[in-house]
Formats: structure tokens, C-alpha cells, sequence
């Protein structure tokens, strides 16, 4: 998959798409989801990043977005530091959790590691609840700083849109980034990996070390998207870090379409509003939720981006004929 | 002699079964040396035990002088040794060419974390001279830019060659290349084979295929319930009673 025109020009509309949203939105609340859709884009490009293009399922990206936002606002609440630097340090805290975790997980394969992953996002979770003098457990931790001066500063991050933007930056940069290393030479390593692993190995390349950088980076992503929820919502708990989301950025990837670079983030808007429109079927949402996803996976495996190439595709040749 | 590949008592324990007891045997720069024997005489575990896919139990293998049994396999690849799969093992999302760039990593002069990032279709240019070189000598020139998925079973098989070639090895390995071919396929196949010898590869060739490997071998070792029974030339293996006893049987 290279960089083609066409490619380019999709990329740009759905940008422009973006920026434009929030003035087509009056409701506050699906602001507020749009802005939770693009945290959720950084989270689903780094799972696309292990899942689509090295394929390894990794469950744990959650516990990585924890480790993100707590690592912000531990830095920030005890030790005074400014928002800019903890939200850049939340990738790097994350990184040295993800070396520690993939090491030994990336010495198995499909669903070993799958469950590998699950467990440690499951440690994440009971470490955060119980580590009680550090995190405040089930309560949270609170009063999280916005980025900037507040209200009086040049940027007003507390307003919903100001901080849209400030999020669709990022989501564009980590993109960009998916997009320029899965087009590289390291790129096409990592998706050699998915294809054959054993004969990455017998062309002479360690496929544990490109099975770690695509582990790593995709927790990096993660552990940011966590800093920015962090200090959009202003109060994190565990709870928002279980197994359960983990899923939701496994299902985002194969909803959006894996291994491509707008599958993510069509996925990601997908599983921040879709549970929204189903509220109408109240006790039942979770149940069609699923139902969804399982026809989903059977009747678009390529998710919903392979399936509009494919309607093009046949539109195309329907006006050849 | 300078050894392209020097094996000494080599030897792979599995559980309380030798596989292998006491292998030892040369390959000289640009000599094709055939490995022959019957089901289960261990000529898999050699390839396997050479290519680093699991260490040895015992013995010593050394490329071009330099031991190599303690390093895994990408590092065996890399100080000169690469092989081919008994099936046929391809990335199928990729074009022909892609696969053969992907095996020639390890023989890449730009490296360092830089060069990983830049587009991974960029090549240098005395590296495209190269490859392009190599697909005309597999037969595959004509399908590079063909998604592998695409391409014949045979052409994956030529495909596997083309890529281990594109390392540049000292020594290569073939486990059983001409599995499924049919007659013209096999004549191509030993074209090539006595074309990497002249390259000045050197290649061992594991196959059952009798008249194939009289044809391209320069010396046939013969393996027998893991140890070597008999080495020497076409010829000469032909004639030796204890290969006809073992292998061969009378109709050879």
C-alpha cells in the first residue's frame, strides 16, 4: 500500500471533513463524543499498528491508555510539573511498561498472546484499584489541569471546541506517523511479519525486535490518548481502563477496516457512537451492539472500508460496461 | 580446501532419539553437494539444525571459517546461510518483487533507524541491478510486479530461491525444491541449480528426485538412520552397495 493520489486526496477530505464538524454540531454533547471519537482514533491507530499490520491481537491497549493518564496527572498533581510536559511524558512512562510487557508476551503467537496482553491489562487494572496511596483507587483521581492558563490564557482548552481541535492535531499527527512507518522499509517488515512470520526469519531479519517497536509504539499511542482523556475529563478512574475498552480498540480496528490507515478512524468514530443511537433499544443495546459486531466480522472481514472499495470497485466496472 | 560450509560431528538429540549422530561433511565455493537418504534418515534435521531453526546437540558448523552453530537463525542468514522451505513458503499479499527486496534486507548497505523509516519501496540502485538480475535468473522477470497469491505453485517455489538469493549467501540450502513439479519445471529447476553453483554459491540440495540430483550434483552424501553412510560422486553413490541396500534399492 503505498501513498497514491487517490489515497492523498481521502485523506485530506476526511481532514477537512473534521475541521469543519463542530460548526455542523449545536448539541454540546456530540461535541463532546467527537471529541472522545479522535482520542479514540490515536488508540485505534496504534492497535492497527500490532493488530492490522503485524497481526498480533494486543488486548491491552486500555491499560496502557491508564498508565497514560495516570502517569499525566500523577506528575502533574504531585510534583507541579506543566501540562505540556506530562502529556509528553505519558508516551514515554508507557513505552517502559510496554518493553517490560512485550518481551516475554511477543515469544507467543495469536491467541497466547491475546490472552498474554489480556492479562496484563487485567494486572493495570487491579495495580490502579488497590495501589490506593498513589491513585486513590476506586474514587479517582480528580481535578486534573486543563492545558494552558485557563480561562484568561490565549487558548481556552476547557471550551469543548478549542479542545476538539487541540485533539484533532494529535490525531492527525499520530496518523501521519502510522502512515509514514507502515509506507517504510520497517513497515514492510512488520506486515511480512502478519503474512509468514517464519520466513521473516529465514530472510535473516529478528522478528522479535519489529514485533516489539510495532508493540511499543502502539502502547506509546495509546499511553498519549489516555494523557489527552486525562485532561479533557478531568477525572479518571479504573474503570474506564478495563478489558472492556481494550476491546472496543480491537473492535474499532476490525470495524474500521485493519490494515489501512482510514479504517481506524472510521472505526474508532463507529464505537464511540454507535452505542450512542442505540440507546433507544435500552436493556437490549449491548445485545444488538453485539450482534453488529459479529455480523460485522462475517459479512465485511475487511470492515467498513473494504467494503466501500469494494462497492467502487463495482461501480467502476458497472460504468465500464 | 576453502569450505563454504564446514560441518563437524554435528549431532540433534530429540528426547532420547538421535536424529543425528556425528555428521560431518564440506561444501566447497561453488559445489553442489546433494543430501540424500530414506523418510526419517534425518536430512530434514540437518537443514533445520544448519538453518538455526533449533540448536544443535552436539558438533560444529562453520561459514566460511567462522562458527555459526551458537547464533539464531536471522544471524545465520546474515553471516551467509539461507535456505528454502520443503513447502512452499511466500508472503502472499506481496508482488514477487517485494518478497525478493524483503529477503535481501540483510545484504542492504543503508541501514541504522533513518534508512528503516524511508519509503519502503526505495531501494539503492546497484541493489534494484541485482534483484532485477536474480528474477531473470529464477524465470521470474516477467511476474515481478504479480501479487504472489497470483503466481503458480511452481513459480512460488522458483520464488523461494530467488529470495534466499537475494541475501547473496555463501551457502545455500534447498529442502526437496522440486516437490510437485512436473518434468519441465524440474528441468528449469536444474538449470538453476547448476547456475548458482557457477555463481559460486554453495549448495546443498535435499531431494528425492534420483535423476535430479545425479544430474546437478558435483557429490551426493547419503544419510541413514542419522549418520552418513556414503559420500561421493554421482557415480560413484550410484555403485555403493550399502546406499543400494539402504535407499536406492535395485531399480537405481
Amino acid at each position: 500500500m503505498t501513498l497514491t493520489r487517490k489515497n492523498g486526496l481521502l485523506y485530506l477530505a476526511i481532514l477537512a471533513g473534521l475541521i469543519v464538524l463542530p460548526s455542523f454540531i449545536s448539541t454540546k454533547y456530540y461535541i463532546h463524543l467527537s471529541v472522545l471519537a479522535l482520542i479514540w482514533v490515536i488508540v485505534a491507530q496504534g492497535q492497527n499498528l500490532i493488530q492490522g499490520f503485524t497481526g498480533y491481537v494486543s488486548i491491552a491497549q486500555a491499560g496502557f491508555m491508564g498508565i497514560g493518564a495516570y502517569g499525566t496527572a500523577l506528575l502533574g498533581l504531585n510534583f507541579g510539573l506543566p501540562v505540556w510536559l506530562t502529556i509528553l511524558s505519558a508516551p514515554l512512562i508507557t513505552a517502559l511498561f510496554a518493553l517490560v510487557a512485550g518481551y516475554p508476551s511477543l515469544r507467543v503467537k495469536g491467541h497466547y498472546f491475546a490472552i498474554v496482553t489480556l492479562a496484563f491489562n487485567m494486572v493495570i487494572f487491579i495495580v490502579l484499584l488497590n495501589l490506593t496511596d498513589l491513585t486513590n483507587g476506586e474514587a479517582g483521581l480528580m481535578g486534573i489541569p486543563k492545558p494552558g492558563a485557563g480561562k484568561d490564557g490565549a487558548i481556552n482548552f476547557a471550551d469543548r471546541t478549542t479542545y476538539y481541535y487541540f485533539v484533532l492535531i494529535a490525531a492527525t499527527g499520530v496518523t501521519a506517523l502510522t502512515a509514514l512507518i507502515v509506507n517504510s522499509r520497517l513497515g514492510r517488515v512488520l506486515v511480512a511479519i502478519r503474512q509468514n512470520e517464519t520466513l521473516v526469519g529465514a530472510a535473516g531479519l529478528a522478528a522479535w525486535k519489529y514485533k516489539l517497536f510495532a508493540f511499543v509504539v502502539s502502547a506509546m499511542f495509546a499511553g498519549f490518548a489516555g494523557a489527552l482523556y486525562a485532561h479533557y475529563q478531568s477525572f479518571i478512574n479504573p474503570e474506564i481502563f478495563t478489558i472492556a475498552q481494550s476491546m472496543d480498540a480491537v473492535l474499532a480496528v476490525i470495524l474500521g477496516g485493519s490494515g489501512t490507515i482510514t479504517g481506524p478512524i472510521i472505526g474508532a468514530f463507529a464505537i464511540v457512537f454507535l452505542p450512542e443511537y442505540l440507546r433507544f433499544a435500552d436493556s437490549f443495546r449491548l445485545v444488538i451492539y453485539g450482534l453488529i459486531l459479529i455480523l460485522a466480522t462475517i459479512f465485511m472481514p475487511r470492515g467498513i472500508v473494504g467494503l466501500a472499495s469494494d462497492a467502487l470497485g463495482l461501480l467502476k466496472k458497472r460504468r465500464a460496461r | 580446501m576453502d569450505l563454504a560450509l564446514d560441518v563437524r560431528d554435528l549431532g540433534k538429540t530429540f528426547g532420547g532419539v538421535k536424529a543425528l549422530d556425528g555428521l560431518s561433511f564440506g561444501i566447497a565455493r561453488g559445489e553442489v553437494m546433494g543430501l540424500i537418504g530414506p523418510n526419517g534418515s534425518g536430512k530434514s534435521t540437518t537443514v533445520n539444525t544448519l538453518a538455526g531453526v533449533f540448536p544443535a546437540t552436539s558438533g560444529e558448523i562453520r561459514l566460511r571459517g567462522k562458527p555459526v552453530h551458537h547464533l539464531p537463525e536471522y544471524a545465520r542468514v546474515q553471516a551467509g546461510l539461507t535456505r528454502t522451505f520443503q513447502t512452499a513458503s511466500v508472503f502472499p499479499e506481496f508482488t514477487v518483487r517485494e518478497q525478493v527486496l524483503l529477503g535481501a534486507e540483510p545484504a542492504r548497505t543503508r541501514r541504522g533507524v533513518w534508512s528503516m523509516l524511508r519509503s519502503g519501496a526505495r531501494m539503492e540502485p546497484e541493489l534494484r541491478g541485482r534483484l532485477d538480475e536474480i528474477l531473470q535468473l529464477t524465470g521470474l522477470a516477467d511476474l515481478a510486479d504479480t501479487r504472489i497469491e497470483e503466481v503458480s505453485a511452481a513459480d512460488q517455489r522458483f520464488l523461494m530461491i530467488a529470495t534466499a538469493l537475494a541475501a547473496d549467501p555463501a551457502v545455500i540450502l534447498l529442502d526437496e525444491p522440486a516437490a510437485g513439479m512436473v518434468s519441465h519445471e524440474r528441468d528449469r529447476l536444474s538449470h538453476l541449480i547448476l547456475a548458482l553453483g557457477a555463481r559460486g554459491h554453495a549448495v546443498l540440495v535435499i531431494e528425492h528426485h534420483m535423476s535430479l540430483i545425479m544430474k546437478v550434483c558435483d557429490r551426493i552424501t547419503v544419510l541413514n538412520f542419522g549418520e552418513k553412510i556414503a559420500e561421493g560422486t554421482p557415480r560413484e553413490i550410484r555403485s555403493d552397495q550399502r546406499v543400494v541396500d539402504a535407499y536406492l534399492g535395485e531399480a537405481a
